[in-house]
């Protein structure tokens, strides 16, 4: 049964994430906040910033649809009670950065297009590995993908993001650490749940093992794609913002300073740090991380 | 003249390691530590205290914090924290286990 789930209910969400660190906000972020000026008047810059947007949006509207799933795959009440938070939590994820294209200038009517002239077609793939199981009720296998493989992507790329974003916009910046502090509730679910059905299901090691490494190579596909694929786009936009003296002098994580790294530096950081959780993760609730094929 | 042996460093320092496992075997008083709140708002008001955010390079943890393996961040403790005490992380509900490790340092274990 779900023991670390025993002090944990919906009135403790309520005070920890409402009426916690998301008191005062509006859209994950003070009032007060905008996005920067340049970043909106730079083509350049602006088209940049919703291309990395979309994916947020591609990426939190997958775990909507599979933290909403899983509640009716769950075995136990307070896994479904659980989950109903993390499906309000991955909704608000989905508006919040929907709002941020609005506040790029993408019209409203014009959502949907944009959405699919950037999504990354392999982020795309990646999502369609885990509804796949979840649509199937696998929970283990559901829970596995959605809140140690999505999620862990997620906690290192809007870390990374945040990193990059604090000093040349606060706002992004602020959205980003709320999505954090979910983020870090819904590892710990994944770990915890998982961690004791795994020993009572060793028989699911093989499949699940076999669903990580498909969602892995699809995540480093997208990230071979955001770096290596656009490093003459990630270039332009960097000289440009060089230029509006737009953008941070130095943006350390995980000691690379990001301000500086190339687009392959870049890409080779942030999947290490990703591949490097997974295994510890996976190790810690008896699964072996299987590596997949590289991307090319 | 006789001549008295005298301990060689090595051995003095082994017997101060061995003197000092025993002080804690024996539960030799710990020291105690006063929270403050440093602005950690991921937990209801009361419990912000026993935790904080992990500020990277140049960080360094007291004697009383552990970083939570799971969601990474620091966690506090009124006490010394030492092998065997449980903790537990708020912010990702993990439940911890500290334990030593074979170089003599705590790391915390997740206990499913």
């Amino acid at each position: 049964m779900a023991d670390f789930l025993s002090q944990y209910s919906i009135q403790r969400w309520l005070e920890m994430c409402p009426q916690g660190y998301l008191e005062d906000t509006v859209y994950g972020h003070s009032p007060e906040l905008k996005e920067p000026v340049i970043l909106v008047g730079n083509e350049t810059l602006r088209e940049e910033s919703i291309r990395t947007t979309v994916q947020l949006v591609v990426g939190e509207r997958c775990a909507l649809a599979a933290s909403s799933g899983l509640v009716n795959a769950a075995p136990d009440f307070p896994s479904k009670r659980f989950l109903a938070t993390q499906t309000l939590d991955e909704a608000r994820h989905v508006e919040i950065f929907t709002r941020r294209l609005f506040d790029l200038g993408v019209k409203e009517d014009d959502l949907e297009s944009t959405l699919d002239e950037f999504a990354n077609p392999n982020l795309v793939k990646f999502a369609e590995v885990l509804l796949e199981k979840v649509e199937a009720g696998d929970f283990i296998a559901g829970v596995v993908g959605q809140n140690i493989v999505l999620e862990g992507m997620a906690f290192s790329v809007f870390e990374m993001l945040e990193a990059v974003s604090r000093e040349a916009n606060p706002k992004f910046a602020e959205t980003l650490t709320g999505t954090i502090a979910d983020e870090r509730r819904h590892v710990g679910f994944g770990e915890n749940r998982i961690g004791s059905l795994i020993r009572e299901h060793p028989e699911r090691k093989a499949d699940v093992e076999k669903m990580q490494a498909e969602m892995t190579y699809h995540m480093l596909a997208t990230f071979a794609d955001s770096f290596r694929g656009n490093a003459a786009v990630v270039e332009e936009t960097r000289a440009v913002a060089a230029a509006e003296g737009f953008g941070p002098e130095t943006a350390e994580w995980h000691g690379t300073d990001l301000a500086a790294a190339s687009p392959e530096e870049m890409e080779a950081i942030l999947a290490d740090t990703v591949l490097g959780e997974f295994k510890t993760r996976l190790g810690r609730i008896g699964l072996e991380y299987q590596s997949p094929p590289v991307p090319a | 003249m006789s001549t008295v042996e005298q301990p060689d460093r090595e051995t003095e320092l082994a017997e101060l390691v061995e003197q000092h496992r025993a002080r804690r075997a024996e539960g030799s008083e710990r020291r105690h530590y006063d929270l403050d709140d440093r602005g950690f708002n991921e937990v209801p008001k009361k419990w912000r205290k026993f935790y904080r955010h992990w500020l990277g390079a140049g960080d360094t943890l007291a004697p009383n914090e552990i970083i939570c393996p799971v969601c990474k961040v620091v966690i506090r403790s009124v006490k010394e924290i030492r092998a065997g005490d449980r903790l537990y992380c708020m912010p990702c509900m993990s439940r911890l286990l500290v334990v030593e490790a074979d170089d003599g340092t705590l790391v915390p274990e997740v206990v499913y």
